[in-house]
């Protein structure tokens, strides 16, 4: 099959590349950059990509990052064609330790424009063998086995602190797998979030599972969540239950989409996500979860499925001609119905709606001056201090038993 | 904690919060141009600023915008600060015997509650008279009235509110659709009402008028004097009532064994009468007695002052327990309302608003008394009972020289239709603890308040007319 040439188009390229990896040339750079979820790199017009570097992933992929000759940095190349790139450093605070001595690389991954935290990271499906067939081997069943622990409050906000610091991100993306509650995780995540809002102007992103109550979502927003996901990952009702036997058993589809609407309905414009993971399902099914998620007011979130060595499921190849039109349709139903996407940009693990444009020659309709305020320092604070005002606004705490008013 | 996400869309809840900010910039605003205006003839520079203040604290407590007992601060503060009185004088009426009187009566009602003998008065009559669904109405509605002719009527109607909630939950009345439900916490709210216009005790605001009598012209009423000049309105009110609530919402439950059995069992689990509360029933009993017989001449604030030591030292109540029963808010109102009337009658300004607004309307007793009940019952509905007497009571005595009537009836007019709330939660706190129940909605209460005002005006100015000059008030 003839592949088509990408170097044209950074939106197109970043999907192939994250679908087919890149081998890299430098010893230095790969030893440098590259881990085990891969090396991030900034391709033309300021997009950044993960890319799998691992050699038993890159074997057939045509791409290869190499030392631009005579010149300093990298070219990306797949032989004929080129295009200058450079290679993200892994930041400094990685290789730095809390007070109690966890590196800070084993709390935090920065992909971007944010950070992701896991304080907990045992998922209970992993217990029943219920875990999500996908799902990456790093939430284990017990944490002793794992070697790793429950992080605490201070571990964390040392970590968001040394992030901050170094201005890796500006926004927190705390996780949580599965646990036993009607809460989602939302409750044990509560002192976290708590802790680095009282602490830091940072934007603070939750990824955990539909509560069975939507008390637990106002909470969230409440106490000072900025953005919610709650997954979906799958839309296909009967491939959603055989792939996440645990979160169809005992949580539900209907739950988690009822959840995301009721979210989408408290937290700002834009700021409710899902995942669709593609290559999951169908294109077709796939978008019809587009359709049917931004009808909600939620933003599908596309990441590519990266098959792994630790996973048991195994994927047909995936084509990136195949899934650039599911890409499109979200860039376009987005815009369509009004959803805010600026939230969902610069992260090098998924192709944001932002991206889109690319795919759809529809650069004229960004302005570069909006793109550049989103992304600098005053535009994260700006949407920092729009979501606290948002929230005091919006928020009224009501103690339990409050006496009748009346006058005296 | 619980929350709550506003989804309003931001705009109006921004319009919302702004609202508050431009209130009080144009509050601020007005005051300042008030000030500005020329002095009209016949008041002096004293006066019109006595009156700026007196139209800046109606505003706030008619609104609402801050406590009441902040409004009273505004007045404390301002009179001073604008020279209408010296600041030596003016703190000096803070210690009002009103203020002092109404301290020992939240202490007494405090240590009543405390000591239990309240919950056990409640019950025992429950328990003897509620045998059926008429007999237990009628009975909550005398109780909640015979407790505010001694207690406040807050307070009576916080003690029973937990009870009659228990009653209505035993027998399975589905709140906002059952008419008994209704019926139950009408009468807990309306029987603590017209109770507490019953004697001085049943509220903060017959005190507070007497101590703005004192204050203006030296004269005061008597304990009894007051209860005599009210009784044929607070037993009207009663039989008025009654009649109200059973055709408005007529009983739609054919027996009330299982509220019987709620109120024995809590009866019962009282145990015997513990002997602190023998002391304190026999406290209250000669505090009252005292009021009635020696009250005029040794002052009503010096019994309650002597009881509350005797209760102290014979340690029938801690301080700790007495202080959640202290309402200090209303303290600090009382002394900023005496302090505006005081300012409103020294610097002349209320005579001359006597002059220059009422005589037109208000030429003989008659119209005096109907026009002042009138205001008294309406401002009552949206503010607090205490705030209109401190707004209208230092015009209202001012009218005595004029209409030759004397400045106790004066007084009467404003302090007894000030208790008068029937139609609104925000009227007073019993009518809202009796909302807050879910049974009650805010309509029915408006419903049966609407007749209830028309009732207790017209009912007490027929009293004003025919009854008080066979008692010789004139
Ligand atoms: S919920 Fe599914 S995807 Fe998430 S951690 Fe658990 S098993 Fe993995």
């Amino acid at each position: 099959m003839i592949r088509k040439n990408y170097f044209k188009n950074p939106g197109a390229l970043k999907i192939d590349l994250m679908l087919r990896g890149a081998a890299i040339e430098d010893p230095v750079a790969k030893a440098r950059a590259c881990g085990a979820t891969g090396i991030d790199i900034l391709l033309p017009k300021k997009i950044l990509v993960n890319i799998p570097c691992e050699d038993w992933f890159t074997v057939r992929s045509p791409y290869v990052i190499k030392k631009s000759a005579g010149k300093k940095g990298y070219i990306l190349t797949n032989g004929s064609d080129s295009v200058p790139v450079s290679i993200l450093d892994r930041p400094e605070f990685y290789s730095r330790k809390t007070a109690t001595g966890v590196p800070f690389g084993d709390i935090a991954v920065t992909h971007g424009s944010y950070t992701v935290i896991t304080p907990d990271k045992r998922c209970g499906f992993f217990k029943s063998s219920a875990q999500c067939r996908y799902c990456a081997g790093n939430f284990s069943t017990d944490a002793a086995e794992n070697g790793g622990r429950v992080y605490t409050v201070e571990e964390v906000l040392e970590t968001v602190k040394a992030v901050l610091k170094e201005k890796a991100s500006g926004i927190i993306y705390l996780s949580i797998g599965f646990s036993d509650g009607d809460d989602g995780g939302i409750k044990f995540l509560e002192p976290y979030v708590k802790a680095i809002k009282s602490h830091f102007n940072c934007l603070v992103a939750v990824e955990a599972l539909p509560p069975a109550s939507n008390e637990w979502i106002d909470r969230a927003y409440a106490f000072g969540v900025d953005s919610i996901l709650y997954n979906l990952d799958i839309f296909d009702k009967e491939l959603f239950s055989v792939i996440c036997p645990g979160r169809a058993g005992l949580i539900g589809r209907q739950r988690t989409l009822d959840a995301l609407k009721y979210a989408a309905g408290i937290f700002a414009n834009g700021t409710v996500a899902s995942h669709l993971i593609v290559g999951l399902e169908p294109p077709g099914s796939t978008i019809m979860g587009i359709d049917f998620l931004t009808d909600s007011g939620v933003v599908p979130i596309l990441p590519i499925f990266r098959p792994s060595k630790d996973r048991p499921l195994d994927v047909t190849d995936l084509d990136a001609e195949v899934i650039i039109p599911v890409y499109r349709h979200l860039y376009k139903t987005l815009k369509k119905k009004g959803i805010n996407f600026n939230w969902v940009r610069d992260i090098s693990m998924v192709t944001t709606p932002v991206e889109g444009r690319y795919l759809l020659n529809d650069e004229k309709s960004s302005s570069p001056f909006l793109d550049n305020f989103y992304e600098s320092r005053l535009g994260m604070k700006t949407a920092w201090g729009l979501s606290a005002i948002r929230r005091r606004l919006r928020v009224k705490k009501i103690k339990k038993e409050d006496p009748p008013e009346g006058s005296p | 904690m619980r929350v709550e996400i506003d989804r309003r869309p931001i705009w109006v809840i921004l319009a919302g919060k702004a609202l508050r900010p431009v209130f009080f910039l144009l509050l601020a605003l007005g005051f300042i141009l008030f000030l500005q205006l020329p002095v009209p003839e016949g008041l002096g520079t004293g006066g019109m600023r006595a009156i700026a203040v007196f139209l800046l604290c109606l505003v706030l407590w008619v609104s609402n915008a801050v406590p009441v007992a902040i409004t009273g601060l505004f007045a404390i503060v301002l009179v001073p600060l604008l020279g209408v009185l010296p600041r030596g004088a003016t703190y000096s009426l803070f210690g009002n015997e009103a203020v002092f009187f109404i301290l020992g009566a939240f202490i007494l009602s405090g240590a009543v509650m405390q000591s239990g003998l309240s919950n056990r008065v409640a019950l025992r009559l429950m328990e003897k008279h509620g045998g059926s669904p008429k007999r237990l109405i009628i009975s909550i509605f005398l109780l909640a009235a015979a407790l505010s002719f001694v207690m406040s009527e807050h307070a009576v109607a916080a003690m029973l509110f937990p009870i009659v909630l228990e009653i209505s939950k035993s027998l399975k009345l589905r709140p906002g659709e059952s008419n008994y439900g209704k019926l139950l916490f009408f009468a807990l709210a309306w029987g603590s009402v017209i109770g507490g216009v019953g004697t001085f005790l049943g509220g903060a605001r017959v005190p507070l008028a007497m101590g703005i009598l004192k204050e203006t012209t030296g004269s005061t009423i008597g304990f009894l004097d007051y209860t005599v000049a009210v009784a044929p309105l607070v037993v009207v009110l009663l039989i008025v009532g009654y009649i109200v609530l059973t055709r408005f919402f007529p009983v739609d439950i054919d027996g009330v064994e299982n509220a019987h059995k709620v109120i024995v069992r809590r009866a019962r689990a009282l145990g015997k009468v513990r002997p602190r509360e023998y002391a304190v029933g026999l406290i209250l009993g000669i505090t009252i007695l005292l009021w009635i017989t020696i009250g005029k001449t040794v002052g009503l604030a010096a019994i309650a002052m002597l009881s509350v030591m005797a209760l102290f030292v014979l340690k029938l109540v801690k301080w700790r327990e007495i202080e959640e029963y202290v309402n200090w808010g209303i303290i600090l109102m009382y002394g900023g309302a005496i302090i505006l009337g005081t300012a409103l009658d020294r610097s002349g300004a209320a005579k001359w608003m006597v002059d220059a607004i009422m005589t037109q309307w208000a030429q003989t007793p008659i119209t005096v008394i109907a026009l002042f009940s009138l205001l008294a019952i309406l401002l009552t509905e949206s503010m607090s009972n205490a705030a209109v007497i401190a707004v209208l009571l230092p015009v209202s005595i001012g009218m005595a020289g004029r209409t030759n009537m004397s400045p106790e009836v004066l007084t009467y007019v404003v302090a007894i239709p000030a208790g008068l709330a029937f139609m609104l939660p925000m009227s007073t706190p019993a009518n809202a603890i009796a909302v807050s129940s879910d049974y009650i909605s805010v309509r029915d209460m408006a419903k049966g308040g609407v007749i209830m005002f028309l009732t207790s005006w017209v009912t007490f100015n027929l009293m004003a007319h025919f009854y008080w000059p066979l008692i010789g008030l004139r």
